[in-house]
């Protein structure tokens, strides 16, 4: 366990670093001189403005001491300041953070706990209508843009029936961006619950425990669901990369407060130190989370902890 | 057929298997898989079931457990365990049957075991289950079993994973899960084949004293002849779903009656020949191969494959016989020649 954790940290910290790397050297791939593009909206900057911003962004730096210099300052908390409102970029990404996390954390919870018990119910009556229109759900959940899904909802719940608000800052008004997120997800959840959870009904100790005359409910609740969880944990791990993607779409289409507002305005905007904070932040969250889907998956698998 | 094997008064039979026939769909056809399988088992008994891959000995197994795969069913036939027929009986009935009053034994002890649960646990759920003990009184019955099976240390497996054990550790833990709840009859399905040479003959030694021990009867399924010869007092053999001898275990290895029995035989290499003869002889085969159940040709399933068929061979199936010798064949030559 111990040498697997290690492993296990050693590897998102490389993780960090390659993805600090790429989005130090990210102001690089601005076509032309990228000072000199991020001071368009300025109409005739001088040459001392000019001069101030290359020293600001690191660039009068050789090449390598630019990624030192800017990780010099990321581990001390500096991110840079924002190009436009000239605040700084560490201030306005906490800022955003606890919406983006509620909205997060309520869709992967909606969608791992009705994704889960969907998936085991579609295995455990694989072949019958039940399972195939849980599956057929499922497929339309896939391929349903969450976008669009976003819109739908808000056009029903909001517009028609009047139940919700459509955009605001209270509980009321994250249920349909939290909603939306959590469908998606949910289909595909519920997808890979059901083929692990068919993969491990087919067992050699699922017959086993059916050959000791288990009853049904302790074949699938001890003999079959911890097993058939373990892969769907590394599965959810994956699945919450896609759903921080996911985050940014739907907090534009319901106005919801978060980072991935702020992230598509400063694309707009192309305020660059803001976007390289916003794509650093959301690599951290990404591997620190994957990094605990991990250590559950470890917890929860027996064979890893002497490995 | 059933004249042949006639239902016995005896007071210890633990096992009495009559016509049974299983089948399984295939596309939309029912495909008869097992056709008219009747033998007995006595208490205390180890009785062989033989054959090749595909005769339908696993089959047989499962669906005397009950546990038949999807798409397969039992057509007709009866399965008498101590009198009572498990083939009338519903899914919760065959349950509380199944780990108490039988139980079964895999093939492959590296996959038959769960991953995520400790030895302990997986032996003492049966004891819950069926005799509806203490969770402490059945972790001491638990290890005594352990003990019985020859685990070492057998406190501190409780406590491991399967993972933790070797493949013929977990197939001493299998044999104790399957005597936990002390059964009358014990299925072993290839219980040996999955193991090495020198474990085998431990995990026999192991059921030997299960049953000089316990006195449970034993359904010993292998296409080993050498375990036939070692633990078993009567073999059934059996034939593309069909049983066509059934003998003492010693009469069959002198004087094997059918003639697919006598091929079987022939084609065991043998110790002695090494002795006795100077060149190599090479073992006899026996021509062709086992018919798929789809084409399994009318009449005597081996009849392409027999070196005395008949024109009565080629139509008729021969019935489960007994001669007045006392042997039990299924062939139209033997019963006319004895």
């Amino acid at each position: 366990m111990g040498r697997f954790l290690l492993r296990r940290v050693l590897t998102a910290l490389a993780t960090l670093v390659v993805s600090s790397f790429a989005v130090c050297m990210l102001i690089h791939l601005i076509p032309g001189d990228p000072v000199m593009m991020m001071m368009a909206q300025n109409s005739s900057p001088t040459p001392e403005q000019i001069a101030r911003m290359r020293h600001a962004l690191g660039l009068d730096l050789p090449f390598w001491l630019q990624y030192f210099h800017y990780m010099g300052h990321v581990l001390r908390g500096d991110l840079g300041r924002s190009i436009f409102g000239s605040e700084p970029v560490a201030t306005l990404l906490l800022e955003r953070l606890p919406n983006t996390f509620a909205l997060a954390f309520t869709g992967l919870v909606l969608a791992a706990g009705m994704g889960m018990p969907l998936g085991f119910l579609a295995a455990y009556k694989k072949g019958t209508w039940a399972d195939s229109l849980l599956m057929m759900l499922a497929v339309c959940g896939v391929s349903i843009p969450n976008f669009w899904l976003g819109l739908l909802l808000v056009l029903l719940f909001s517009l028609v029936l009047g139940w919700l608000p459509v955009a605001g800052e209270n509980w009321a008004s994250m249920i349909l961006p939290a909603v939306t997120l959590g469908l998606t997800y949910m289909a595909i959840i519920a997808r890979m619950t059901r083929s692990s959870m068919i993969e491990v009904l087919n067992e050699d100790y699922i017959r086993t425990a059916r050959a000791k005359g288990m009853p049904e409910r302790i074949v699938l609740f001890r003999h079959a669901l911890k097993p058939a969880l373990i892969s769907v944990v590394t599965i959810i791990a994956v699945v919450f990369g896609y759903l921080m993607g996911g985050v940014i779409v739907v907090e534009n289409v319901f106005s919801w407060n978060g980072l991935g507002r702020l992230a598509l305005q400063a694309i707009n905007y192309r305020d660059y130190p803001l976007i390289q904070g916003f794509i650093l932040l959301f690599a951290t969250i990404i591997v620190v989370i994957s990094l605990l889907l991990d250590v559950t998956y470890a917890w929860l698998d027996p064979r890893v902890s002497v490995e | 057929m059933d004249a042949a094997l006639p239902v016995s008064s005896d007071a210890a039979l633990t096992l009495s298997v009559r016509g049974l026939s299983v089948s399984f769909r295939d596309g939309g056809a029912q495909v008869p898989a097992l056709e008219d399988v009747s033998f007995d088992l006595h208490a205390g008994e180890v009785l062989a079931l033989v054959g090749e891959s595909g005769s339908g000995k696993s089959l047989t197994a499962l669906a005397i457990m009950g546990l038949l795969p999807g798409g397969a069913r039992v057509d007709r036939g009866t399965v008498l365990l101590e009198s009572c027929d498990l083939v009338s009986l519903g899914p919760r009935e065959m349950t509380c049957i199944r780990g108490d009053r039988m139980s079964m034994i895999f093939q492959e002890p590296m996959t038959s075991l769960n991953p995520v649960l400790t030895i302990g646990r997986q032996l003492t759920e049966g004891l819950e289950i069926h005799l509806g003990i203490a969770v402490a009184t059945a972790s001491a019955r638990a290890v005594e079993l352990l003990r019985l099976v020859g685990i070492p240390s057998p406190e501190r497996r409780m406590r491991e994973y399967p993972h933790q054990l070797s493949g013929g550790m977990r197939q001493r833990v299998m044999i104790a899960m399957a005597i936990a709840c002390d059964p009358k009859l014990i299925i072993a399905d290839e219980p040996t084949t999955a193991l090495d040479v020198s474990i085998q003959a431990q995990i026999i030694a192991v059921l030997a004293e299960i049953r000089a021990r316990l006195g449970t009867a034993i359904l010993l399924i292998t296409h080993d002849l050498g375990v036939v010869a070692e633990m078993a007092d009567r073999v059934a053999v059996l034939y593309s779903g069909r049983v066509v001898e059934v003998a003492e275990a010693e009469a069959l290895f002198d004087a094997p009656r059918h003639p697919y029995t006598q091929g079987l035989l022939s084609a065991m290499p043998r110790l002695d020949w090494l002795a006795a003869e100077g060149p190599r002889t090479r073992l006899a085969e026996i021509a062709g191969v086992v018919p798929s159940l789809r084409d399994r040709p009318d009449g005597c399933s081996f009849w392409p494959r027999c070196p005395l068929a008949t024109e009565q061979c080629r139509r008729e199936v021969p019935p489960l016989i007994s001669t007045s010798d006392g042997r039990v064949a299924a062939c139209w030559v033997r019963q006319v020649a004895a």
